[in-house]
């Protein structure tokens, strides 16, 4: 597989997505309900899901999987949650912005937050901040 | 030789595919970016096999399945599935395709699916 190649294909193809979600996220602060945006956010990330899984970036198919998922709860409901469900998603756009801007400079996209993939996923927030922050001290003891 | 019609919105997937079966002397004879081009493009290019994701604009994989197997029920179609996608794997055979792959494709596992489906012939 020419791997330039498809980095490249990815770059190109993952800005337009990101750029597009921020515009439907915008959409969706004015009308939580609105189906095309909604479907929208959902289809751009599970787009950006495959192209990553595909490149093996990791982490940027895994918190794309987070916020597709996410937007199949929505999708379900109908609208989203405008008081916490909105903020969450505009934080899984920051952070796939932010690998996608290390897979350019880098050439790798870094780590997830382990904390936003457990928001996304629907743990509550305390829980998935506490989660987080004791993820370290969980390494098993020798016996 | 096999000519083959790929549908799917993300150019990158589609230049995988692209690559993946032009590399095997299959010809891809078209492309198309939603469900409702692909069923356009099919009408006008008689494919022999579409290469169909399920995940599309303007009408989903599945819809376009229907809406192909409506004009020609023996229509090829293998369907560009995402883990976690099963349900839609199931519902997208349940209307006619022959069979699926899943992403990150792998090329051993897309071309010995598209022999499988031109063997069968169905």
């Amino acid at each position: 597989m020419d791997l330039a190649k498809y980095r490249t294909l990815f770059l190109e193809e993952a800005t337009e997505h990101l750029a597009e979600i921020s515009r439907a996220l915008l959409e969706l602060e004015k009308d939580p309900s609105r189906s095309d945006s909604l479907d929208l956010v959902f289809r751009m990330a599970h787009s950006i899901k495959g192209m990553a899984a595909s490149l093996d970036y990791a982490a940027i198919s895994e918190l794309a999987h987070a916020l597709e998922d996410r937007m199949d709860v929505f999708r379900a409901a109908g609208r989203v949650d405008s008081a916490a469900g909105l903020p969450l998603l505009f934080r899984g756009l920051e952070g796939l912005e932010k690998m996608v801007k290390a897979v350019r400079e880098s050439g790798e996209p870094g780590a997830s937050d382990p904390e936003l993939l457990l928001l996304l996923r629907g743990a509550p927030e305390p829980a998935a901040a506490e989660a987080a922050e004791s993820r370290p001290k969980k390494a098993p003891r020798r016996p | 030789m096999t000519r083959v019609l790929i549908a799917d919105d993300a150019s990158f997937m589609r230049q995988m595919i692209r690559d993946i079966i032009d590399s095997e002397g299959y010809e891809v004879v078209g492309e198309a970016t939603d469900g409702v081009e692909v069923v356009e493009k099919f009408k006008e290019l008689h494919p022999d096999v579409i290469m169909m994701d399920i995940v599309m604009p303007k009408r989903s994989g599945i819809d376009a399945v229907k809406a192909i197997m409506e004009i020609a029920p023996k229509a090829t179609v293998v369907m560009c599935s995402a883990l976690g996608q099963e349900t839609l794997v199931m519902e997208a055979i349940q209307a006619g395709a022959k069979d699926f792959i899943v992403k990150p494709f792998k090329p051993e596992a897309v071309l010995t699916t598209l022999k499988k489906v031109l063997e069968k012939g169905v």
